[in-house]
């Protein structure tokens, strides 16, 4: 076992952990913060997003070790039910939420893609979820939601 | 006429929003119980074998191992983890050819055996410890192999060699040659359709706890908790008022992968649960997922469709060979929807389906999202338009001339024909730029655009085919508020949204003052669960008939209150109210509160009535095809849908455009391969080439009321239509691009450019 630390959602975080635990092992089952899904394991679907440093990573392919001294944001710390996130406010407005399995991923994708480009175009934000998968919704309202996200973020409103 | 309503037929946000885009909606595989194992499964590597002997006695020995389950220590009776075993009526029998654990094995990935252990990793290090000593058997992979004298005997089946359920036969006439041979022009085609994958984001997961007192409790998965409850109660043998389904409340996509059990992810986790005193989670890895979990049907459709020279079509025959893979599942209802479906699009006098469903050593085949009918329709509207060019008709208005037309008889409901396919038609057809077909092209571009269409119905619930019902049950709070349940599940689908509005409205009070309580067997009246687009239509039928009976009881204590007789008293806006003069008035909290303060509550229990209203489609789909790499690009999708009322036209645009992009990956990339040795190909995402955000094109959802005589305000079924008419929507775009026509799915660019090249 061995002591990781890392900033977590803005709060610094010791775990005891294997070396060869994958993140999002330790973030699910370690710290029970459920809010980031598993969908395959692989690196495939996106559904573990969370946000390393600045840039959208699929947890379940970092190895914990790789996380000490890491910034870390999941979507445990984005938002609560009286103070929305944009992205959050813009899913629900939407309609970009349906089964909700792939919902904390798409948004933490969304999140560091409007981080870094605030106003971003189609194909840049189908880029930037290309990696997210959603059987659901066809995508269409995901990609409506993050660019409402991006219009509230800039001070231009909603729809 | 639009009646003016206030919660219905409004865009409502989703109740489950909040804390789905927080991250706080809890699913199956978040759940852990103090105590929990975890279960493992032993999967065969081979296609097709006798299980000889399994010495569990090292994997036992590794540490944290609790249990090893074989079929010598777990339940043998017969079950299908198919949701039939519930839902077959009295007409038939479901076919329960699966067991927990069996002797022999008929599909790689077959379950051999199970480990309870303290951790995951536990569980799959001694999983590598268990001797398995197999006889391999011959292996068949094609429904064509299944009939061959010398094909292995998978099953046993009264209905002839491999057949998987009954053999399914429509005779809608008497002399199916008699109405060929007044035919001016006939197409004939058998069209070929591969294997596909609901690809839900949740994998299979159920949490079990065998309690000591005989209580079977289990968090899963499943779209139907109580079929769940009845298949659990007589697997394990005991009574089904001592098991709990429940959902958690939430499931992570379902596409009719889940309709009866999760897999076997229920049972496995309840016979851990059982030899170890501990509750037990399973959840299937991605690859499980894939290799052992319900497919989409694929197989051989062969189409015969007669028309004269008019453009009225005489006689269609449809004759469909599906690939059942190891187990029945639904291979009977399948055949079933298919049959009805396509018999039901086109008014032709002379009509004839035959849908047989066989055994191979694949990966079952069961319920996804249209059961059946996206394949047949894609097979029947791929000949109306080979039809169409041959007598010279544009293929819209052939269409337009054949099709079912309101107040029209149909065999499938009591109720005439209610349609708005024409104006679907219609509509979808000038936001596609129909008028530009055949115009777009120059002889030499390599780049070449098409136009197709495909049209349809489906069912707005499974009656008359399967047992059909909902219950649900409302009660008026002692502050007004109203809680409502029934036992569906939400799993994407928007129930704990719809569901509410429908129940707001009929009460008269706002959405927020509704409480829902859904997805438990242990709370909630029996509901047959959510598939074949039923959960707005019937579950919804069953809350609206609890909530009338509700506002009823109100109001005739309201009677004496208000000094006016019920016929003169309103609900709107929580306020109990004279319509002859609004001034006069209760507010529902008094009520309710003046009711409780004397012993009463105003509750009662709903059901939905038995009937089906079928709604009605018309997708509209341009293509690009670049004639050098046969790579297709869906430009725009058009999909207008007659859903008679859309309770959330929101939900509803959700449904549908999730739909159509599922019908384009079914159309273009989607295919379950196996290899020489059965070995399943495409067991991961990747490797089975999903659609993704890059893939998907402008969609535009087209909603056409139609006024329906049932269903909640006249709603029907639309959940699984999206994906219907997009596969031959797409399939004649590409021919009218290409001029080759395919007649086999999925459309890749490797069998595309093949194709283009024969043809040149």
């Amino acid at each position: 076992m061995i002591t990781i630390h890392f900033i977590l959602n803005g709060q610094p975080v010791n775990v005891e952990v294997m070396a060869t635990d994958m993140l999002l092992d330790v973030l699910r089952g370690t710290l029970h913060l459920t809010g980031t899904k598993k969908g395959c394991g692989k690196g495939e679907c996106g559904a573990c997003t969370v946000i390393m440093n600045g840039r959208a990573v699929n947890s379940c392919m970092v190895p914990v070790a790789k996380a000490d001294g890491a910034r870390i944001d999941t979507i445990d710390g984005l938002g609560d039910p009286d103070h929305l996130h944009p992205l959050q406010e813009a899913f629900i407005e939407a309609g970009a939420v349906q089964c909700g399995f792939c919902t904390p991923g798409m948004i933490m994708a969304a999140k560091a893609l409007l981080d870094e480009y605030p106003d971003p175009s189609d194909d840049e934000i189908k880029e930037a979820i290309a990696g997210n998968y959603c059987r659901c919704t066809g995508y269409t309202k995901i990609i409506k939601a993050i660019h409402i996200a991006a219009r509230m973020s800039n001070g231009k409103g909603g729809v | 006429m639009m009646k003016d309503y206030n919660c219905v037929g409004k865009p409502e946000g989703r109740l489950d929003g909040i804390p789905k885009v927080l991250g706080r909606a809890v699913f199956t595989t978040d759940v852990s119980l103090p105590g929990m194992l975890y279960g493992k499964i032993l999967r065969s590597p081979h296609p097709h074998a006798k299980v000889i002997s399994i010495d569990t006695a090292e994997a036992l020995k590794y540490p944290g191992v609790k249990a090893v389950a074989t079929s010598r220590n777990t339940s043998q009776v017969p079950f299908t983890t198919a949701g039939a075993m519930v839902f077959t009526g009295p007409q038939g029998r479901p076919t329960l050819d699966q067991h927990i654990f069996e002797d022999e094995v008929r599909y790689v990935g077959d379950e051999v055996a199970a480990i309870a252990a303290e951790t995951e990793e536990a569980a799959e290090e001694a999983l590598k410890l268990i001797k398995v000593q197999y006889e391999v058997l011959p292996a068949i992979y094609d429904p064509l192999d299944s009939v061959k004298p010398d094909a292995p005997d998978l099953h046993w089946s009264p209905f002839g060699k491999n057949v998987a359920g009954a053999v399914i036969e429509m005779k809608l006439c008497r002399d199916i040659e008699e109405g060929f041979s007044q035919c001016d022009e006939i197409i004939e085609e058998t069209f070929k359709l591969p294997q596909i994958k609901q690809v839900q984001l949740e994998t299979q997961s159920a949490v079990a706890d065998f309690e000591a007192d005989g209580q079977i409790r289990v968090v899963s998965t499943t779209q139907t908790p109580h079929c769940a409850q009845i298949q659990l109660a007589r697997i394990f043998e005991t009574p089904v008022s001592k098991v709990q389904v429940k959902n958690p409340p939430f499931i992570g996509g379902g596409f009719g992968v889940r309709i009866g059990l999760s897999a076997k992810a229920e049972p496995i986790a309840a016979a851990l649960s059982k030899l170890t005193g501990r509750p037990v989670k399973v959840t299937y890895s991605r690859r499980e997922d894939f290799i052992a979990s319900d497919t989409r049907h694929g197989g051989y459709i062969t189409v015969k469709l007669g028309a004269r020279k008019d453009g009225h079509f005489i006689a269609l025959s449809v004759i469909s060979r599906l690939n059942g893979g190891a187990y029945c599942s639904f291979g009977t209802e399948t055949c079933a929807v298919m049959g009805a479906m396509t018999m039901s699009v086109y008014s032709i006098p002379f009509r004839n389906y035959c849908g047989t469903c066989y055994y191979t050593d694949r990966t079952p085949a069961g319920a996804m999202r249209g059961f059946g009918n996206p394949q047949g329709m894609y097979v029947v509207d791929s000949a109306v338009d080979m039809m169409a060019e041959k007598l010279g008709i544009d293929p819209l208005q052939l269409r337009i001339l054949n099709s079912v037309k309101p107040n029209d008889p149909t065999w499938i409901n009591p109720y005439p024909c209610t349609t708005a396919l024409i104006a679907c038609m219609e509509k979808g057809a000038a936001e596609i730029g129909w008028k530009n077909r055949g115009k777009v092209n120059k002889p030499d571009d390599k780049k070449r655009i098409g136009y197709g269409m495909g049209i349809g119905t489906h069912g707005s619930n499974s009656f008359p085919a399967s047992v059909d019902y909902s219950y649900a049950y409302a009660a008026l709070q002692q502050d007004g508020s109203l809680q409502i349940a029934t036992g569906v599940p939400d799993m994407g689908n928007g129930t704990s949204t719809t569901l509410p509005q429908v129940a707001a409205e009929t009460m008269g009070i706002s959405l927020n003052q509704v409480g829902f309580l859904f997805g438990d067997t242990e709370s909630t009246p029996f509901n047959i669960g959510s598939h074949a687009s039923r959960t707005m239509f019937s579950a919804g039928s069953a809350i609206l008939d609890a909530v009338k009976k509700v506002r009823k009881q109100v109001i005739e204590y309201a009677v004496p209150l208000l000094e006016s007789p019920a016929e003169n008293l309103d609900i709107q806006n929580s306020k109990v109210f004279l319509k002859d003069n609004p001034d006069k008035f209760m507010m529902l909290p008094e009520i309710a509160w003046h009711a409780h303060i004397r012993d009463i509550q105003f509750l009662a229990t709903g059901k939905s009535e038995p009937a089906n209203l079928p709604p009605w489609h018309a997708h509209f789909a341009k293509v690009e095809v670049d004639m050098e790499t046969g790579m297709v690009k869906v430009l725009k999708m058009v999909a207008a849908h007659d859903c008679g009322f859309a309770v959330n036209p929101k939900i509803v645009e959700g449904q549908i455009e999730g739909g159509v992009l599922m019908g384009i990956g079914n159309a273009l990339t989607e295919e379950l391969l196996v290899d020489e040795n059965g070995v399943p190909q495409n067991d991961s995402i990747h490797k089975y080439m999903v659609a993704m955000a890059s893939d998907t094109p402008e969609i535009i959802p087209i909603l056409v009321n139609c006024d329906s005589p049932v269903g909640p305000f006249g709603a029907k079924g639309v959940g699984e239509c999206g994906c219907i008419p997009t596969l031959a929507a797409v399939a004649n775009a590409v021919c009218d691009a290409t001029g080759v026509r395919f007649t086999e799915l999925p459309m890749t660019p490797e069998r595309v450019l093949e194709r283009i090249r024969k043809a040149e």
